[in-house]
């Protein structure tokens, strides 16, 4: 399971960012994960309460927002989703695209006290 | 009332390890140790082929391995066999080692004298490949029986080792592994990849091997 070694880390990252702005508690924290990103939103879900136990993240809620993954055909220039798409562009229908959007993760956000 | 403010972090996940990555990479680079950072699924071969690895290896370099496992000894001990030095990481649960357990270890077995430390990564396709350990090259072994189509299932993985071992090609008579299609695929997320086909159990295909990873070795140590 690859989405609690990763929340760690996010939760060390944010713990320090926390203590540099002088952050008491932590209400919710605001997450932004790419569709093409191999974290699954349903499984951080699920393993959350343990990756923020016994840290000023403790029992403070989490928000994703999902990324849409965009690409940009290199045939003939059309943007589309990829997901939906099932990666052949709608317009030509090749396969060869590049990658505009939808690898991220990132932490956006926290809201704090 | 309690008043709640926003904060803005904005930072990426994988942005803080990619630094410390970096960093490392420099400090071996200035020391003159090569770093192999060496992935597969569990199983594909990675203990048998790095033994013969560092047996065929260890007169012509100083060669360390650091063995990372979730919680068990027994691949540090069956490298111990070769009496290069070894060290056991254990990731305690984490599925992947990041640069500053890599660090870590390197520092736990000691860095003096060695032109080369391989690292044995936690078993897995998805998230090694997505934290930068900080080496110097990475090796991924893709074994015959998991099948040609792993690089359509885990594209990350392909794009970004710089040499692609198929370990138990005496097997290939027994599955419908197609491995023109396979290196074609490979080819396509990873144009400039090495690939080389080995059998680890008899040591076929491996000189190909050993002599790309000595002269990887003396190119990244001779500054
Ligand atoms: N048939 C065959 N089996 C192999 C070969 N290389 C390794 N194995 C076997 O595959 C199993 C897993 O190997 P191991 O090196 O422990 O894999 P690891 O989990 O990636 O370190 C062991 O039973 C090995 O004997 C090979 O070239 N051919
Ligand atoms: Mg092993
Ligand atoms: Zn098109």
């Amino acid at each position: 399971m690859h989405e609690l070694g990763v929340l760690i880390h996010v939760v060390e990252q944010v713990s320090e960012v926390a203590a540099e702005n002088q952050v008491e508690s932590i209400a919710k924290l605001v997450l932004q994960v790419g569709e093409l990103c191999s974290m699954i939103p349903k499984y951080m879900e699920k393993v959350y309460p343990a990756a923020i136990e016994g840290t000023i993240l403790e029992g403070s809620e989490l928000e994703i927002e999902r990324i849409v993954a965009q690409g940009k055909c290199r045939q003939c220039g059309h943007v589309f989703g990829l997901i939906e798409a099932k990666g052949a562009c709608p317009s030509c229908s090749d396969r060869q695209f590049d990658i505009l959007q939808g690898r991220e993760f990132i932490i956006k956000e926290i809201v704090c006290q | 009332m309690e008043k709640f403010r926003i904060l803005e972090i904005k930072e990426s996940v994988f942005e803080d390890n990619n630094v410390q990555a970096d960093l490392l990479r420099a400090e071996l680079k200035e020391q003159k140790t090569f770093l192999l950072n060496v992935m597969s699924s569990p199983g594909a071969g990675k203990t048998t082929t790095l033994k013969k690895t560092v047996n065929a290896l260890k007169d012509q370099l100083n060669i360390g391995v650091m063995e990372a496992d979730i919680d068990s000894d027994v691949d540090a001990a069956t490298m111990a066999e070769t009496g290069v030095r070894v060290i056991q990481l254990h990731t305690g649960g984490m599925c992947h080692l990041d640069a500053d357990m890599t660090r870590q270890g390197l520092e736990g077995m000691g860095m003096e004298n060695l032109d080369l430390v391989i690292l044995e990564n936690v078993g897995n396709l998805v998230c090694p490949a997505e934290f930068d350990t900080g080496a110097a090259k990475n090796a991924m072994i893709l074994s015959v029986p998991e099948g040609d189509d792993k690089p359509l299932k885990y594209p990350l993985m392909f794009s970004i080792c710089d040499v692609l071992l198929i370990n138990k090609i005496d097997v290939l008579p027994y599955f419908n592994f197609d491995m023109e299609a396979c290196i074609e695929r490979v080819k396509k997320l990873s144009p400039n990849i090495k690939i080389i086909p080995i059998c680890a159990q008899t040591g076929e295909g491996m000189e190909e091997w050993y002599e790309w990873l000595h002269t990887e070795t003396k190119k990244w140590n001779e500054k």
